[in-house]
């Protein structure tokens, strides 16, 4: 028996006297308080920042980025499905709101949910011919999808307006999800963010969440335990898939020029979302929103002082991508986790 | 107890020209102990991802419940009331031993609260219950082997199909766990048993059905299949009359 | 008619093109089990290698040949070495860190070239010669010659020397030849040095073909992925004959549809095999849910 304590004591046996209530985990109370004690902690540099007009910039993408790199996490890091089609589904999530408005004056709030459905619907038809098969077809499928929408992009100008972009005009109103005051859209961000990182807790502390744990250690396994994997892998992914749609929707209204280059580029966008979870712990829940907190404001900074040279921030998040996969596997978090914590915190 | 609750009929495997299991038929009834014996690459493995769905029968059905399920994908065996364990452990190894059982515990129970009592309550019975927290990477042989089995339990089985379970156990965790197979099966669950350790056979079989090369070579109470010549021949060979030359 | 014999001739050597740049990831995917998503870059930083040879030296670009290829060679020990060996066992580990250098790469040659579009002018590279009636570039033949030559030369490699016959064991089952003797790890080293060699012959052929930029690897990588997977992981024939399939489907999609929609093409052939038949042509490692092994 193994002799080494961990930061778990050891629980009484059935044969011993009963000890009251044995804690198997968290509970419900104890989850969403952890969660509304992150989201306060993530709020904090809004509230101290909302008026500096260049930290307020940087705040809103990363806001942005910590909520689209949950959602990658959901079925790359918790699902273990590494897909690179997180950059085209938040490319035609932009897309679609961005025409909606231009060519109906559909507001963004119900371009919003139908986009995400429709998406959802297209990432699940291109990855369920791979997961029914092993190896690395759904990374391979995934990033054939992205190229081949990119493509289709900068080809399709009554679409997208090609190589040339949509540009959507201000007009600041609620309904247009058009802010004159940068904060309220970094609320937004915030707010999706908050959206997001909640749903991946809810996911976390359920079935679907559990089973998709089990998919990602040992489909066999899994598949012995009762678990549909190709349709715990297909709900993974849709759910994935809209809540990175809204993030596109949410991006194209912010930014409101719109072009493949911008929204297509696999280390800009797609990759980026993989990497911040990376860095932050892949398959946490809070890795994705620590690795935003981190990267993103680093990047900028980067490219601040080194933009002279072109490609010089990609070398340095090429090399950071290669340094992570190779000795920071678990990410902060993980490496965090090797430090004795209260019991009260969860272990992920 | 239903004659057809586990049926395999003139079940096949053709690996590409290797014949792996050829022609086997037997039937287990609900309630029964059975053990599958025969010396190594005999096609028991085989035999069991047959039955649980992990491989296809190149011929012949298996029934179970009543119904064929030559066709049907494992996690629906599962909810069919088959539980398996695999001959190599494989535990989830990033989640704890109870998280482990959860996976199987969820089959019938959605909320998380349920699936988690019921996964508890089964460490608890298999023993593992102050381990329950532990990582499965941290859990020793003998713990990962009961692991497995809680996983199988969780499911609520009708029928749970054990794949050399036994295999690197000491005697006395050997005692335990045949003790907690009798437990079992005291409860009504349908044992079927793949195994090398002679005790294990004879304590846990009222009948034993011998493979050799694939075919079923002798089916019988414990006592009298051990002591056949076919298979004492199986494994061992056969007594040849030495002659000097 | 004759559209058609000369959009067949334009695909075929264009096949022969894609199954020269797969062919080592197809080796390396079957030996290795894993996918080197940076492939199309290293097959960029050979290209730049045999560029800046011929700039420097005057050497003609084909004789650079001894030049790139042990040094791909080496690059290839070094990125097995130093990347891939110590994560043989996290699958998902592999593509972020195949990925990091895939962008590492890019955006290095980037830097150093500043943009600036490199390319070895057509008096001193490419002629042109009448094949059937039709111009043909006689640096696509010999890229053709080249990937048929490879192809044969992998093939008597594989099946009769015993370095090559060890390579199949481990590809077969590395816990098995393992038991056999074989050092699993040197032939792992072995073989991402020959198939990144391979992809640096690659290289030298194509760097008369095409203009240099540094994203030029993405222009060949997701076609390199749709013939492995149709010729089947692992299979060096599959490569070369898929690849002359996609050639041809290409050239005739760019014709009768659209030429800038070949990502289309590619993406659709690879979703089709998987459906249909997800162990491709000639796999050796077949990727059925029951039929693509774990090797522990």
């Amino acid at each position: 028996m193994s002799s080494t304590s961990t930061d778990v004591e050891e629980l009484p046996d059935a044969a011993s006297a009963s000890a009251g209530p044995i804690k198997l985990g968290p509970s419900k109370a104890q989850v969403v308080a952890q969660y509304l004690l992150g989201m306060g902690v993530a709020l904090v540099p809004f509230a101290v920042l909302y008026n500096d007009f260049y930290w307020i910039n940087i705040l809103t993408f990363a806001y942005l980025m910590a909520g689209l790199a949950s959602a990658w996490n959901i079925i790359g890091g918790f699902g273990g499905q590494f897909s690179l089609a997180h950059g085209a589904v938040f490319g035609v999530g932009a897309y679609f709101a961005g025409q909606m408005c231009l060519i109906y004056g559909l507001s963004p709030w119900l371009a919003m949910p139908i986009g995400a459905v429709l998406v959802a619907a297209i990432a699940v038809l291109i990855s369920w011919p791979t997961f029914r098969l092993r190896g690395p077809f759904f990374a391979i499928a995934t990033m054939a999808f992205n190229e081949v929408v990119a493509v289709f992009a900068n080809y399709s100008e009554t679409l997208t307006g090609g190589a040339r972009g949509l540009l959507i005009p201000f007009r600041a109103s609620f309904a247009n999800m058009i802010f004159v005051e940068r904060w309220k859209s970094t609320l937004l961000m915030f707010v999706y963010m908050a959206f997001v990182a909640g749903i991946s807790v809810a996911i976390r502390h359920s079935r679907l969440g559990y089973y998709l744990l089990s998919v990602r250690e040992d489909e066999d396994s899994a598949r012995a335990s009762g678990v549909n994997v190709v349709a715990v892998k297909l709900w993974g992914m849709a759910i994935s898939a809209a809540l990175t749609a809204i993030g596109g929707t949410l991006f194209a209204m912010f930014i409101r020029f719109l072009d493949p280059p911008t929204l297509f580029s696999l280390p800009e966008v797609g990759v980026k979302f993989a990497l911040l979870s990376l860095i932050g712990g892949v398959g946490t829940i809070w890795g994705p929103l620590l690795g935003a907190a981190l990267v993103i404001p680093l990047e900028n900074f980067i490219r601040a002082t080194l933009g002279g040279l072109p490609g010089v921030h990609l070398v340095i998040l090429g090399l950071l991508l290669m340094l992570a996969a190779r000795f920071l596997k678990r990410g902060i978090v993980g490496a965090l986790g090797a430090i004795r914590w209260p019991r009260w915190m969860s272990r992920r | 107890m239903s004659p057809d609750f586990l049926t395999v009929k003139d079940v096949s495997k053709n690996f590409d020209g290797f014949i792996a299991v050829d022609q086997v038929s037997f039937s287990v009834e609900q309630g029964e102990m059975i053990s599958i014996i025969g010396p190594n690459g005999a096609g028991k493995t085989t035999l069991f991802n047959m039955l649980t769905g992990q491989l296809r029968p190149t011929a012949g059905e298996v029934y179970f419940r009543g119904q064929i399920i030559n066709q049907l994908p494992p996690h629906r065996r599962a909810r069919l009331g088959m539980g398996r364990t695999f001959q190599i452990a494989k535990p989830l190894i990033a989640l704890n031993a109870l998280e482990n059982v959860m996976i199987g515990a969820f089959l019938h129970r959605r909320p998380l609260s349920e699936a988690r009592d019921h996964a508890y309550e089964i460490l608890k019975e298999i023993g593992l219950a102050s381990r329950a927290l532990r990582r499965a990477s941290e859990l020793t042989l003998s713990e990962r082997r009961r692991l497995e089995v809680a996983r199988a339990l969780a499911l609520d089985p009708q029928i749970i199909l054990l794949d050399e379970v036994m295999a690197g156990l000491n005697a006395s965790e050997i005692e335990q766990a045949i003790e907690l197979f009798h437990r079992l099966h005291a409860r009504g669950l349908t044992l079927l048993v793949i195994e090398h350790n002679l005790r294990v056979v004879r304590a846990l079989s009222q009948r034993v059905i011998v493979l050799d090369h694939g075919i079923s070579i002798a089916e019988g109470g414990a006592e009298d299949i051990l002591r056949a010549p076919e298979v004492v021949a199986a494994y061992l060979g056969r007594r040849r009359e030495w002659t000097p030359s | 008619m004759d559209n058609i014999v000369t959009i067949l001739i334009y695909g075929l050597l264009l096949g022969g093109i894609y199954g020269l740049v797969s062919i080592g990831l197809t080796l390396i995917f079957g030996v290795i089990r894993i996918t080197n998503f940076a492939h199309g870059e290293i097959l960029m930083i050979g290209m730049y290698g045999t560029y800046f040879v011929y700039a420097w030296t005057g050497m003609s670009p084909y004789a650079a040949l001894f030049v790139v290829v042990p040094a791909m060679f080496v690059v290839g020990l070094l990125v097995q070495r130093l990347l891939i060996q110590p994560l043989l066992n996290e699958p998902m580990m592999q593509i972020f860190v195949t990925f990091g250098l895939l962008i590492f790469l890019e955006n290095f040659v980037l830097m150093l070239t500043q943009g600036a579009a490199l390319g070895i002018p057509s008096d001193n590279g490419p002629q042109v010669i009448s094949l059937l009636g039709n111009k043909v570039s006689i640096a696509q033949i010999f890229a053709f010659a080249a990937s048929t030559l490879i192809a044969i030369g992998l093939h008597l490699f594989l099946n009769y020397t015993m370095m090559g016959k060890a390579i199949r064991a481990v590809t077969q089952d590395k816990r098995a030849a393992a038991t056999m003797g074989i050092n699993v790890n040197r032939i792992f080293l072995l073989t991402f040095g020959i198939g990144t060699a391979i992809t640096g012959v690659a290289s030298v052929f194509l760097t008369p073909i095409y203009t240099l930029s540094p994203t030029i690897g993405g222009n060949f990588v997701l076609a390199a992925f749709a013939v492995v997977v149709l010729g089947g992981l692992g299979s060096v024939w599959g490569a070369y004959i898929a690849g002359l399939i996609i050639g041809v489907v290409e050239a005739f999609a760019g014709f009768y549809i659209d030429p800038t929609l070949k990502s289309a093409v590619w993406f659709l052939i690879f979703i089709a095999v998987l459906i249909v038949r997800p162990s491709g042509l000639f796999g050796i490692v077949g990727a059925e849910e029951v039929g693509f092994r774990e090797q522990h």
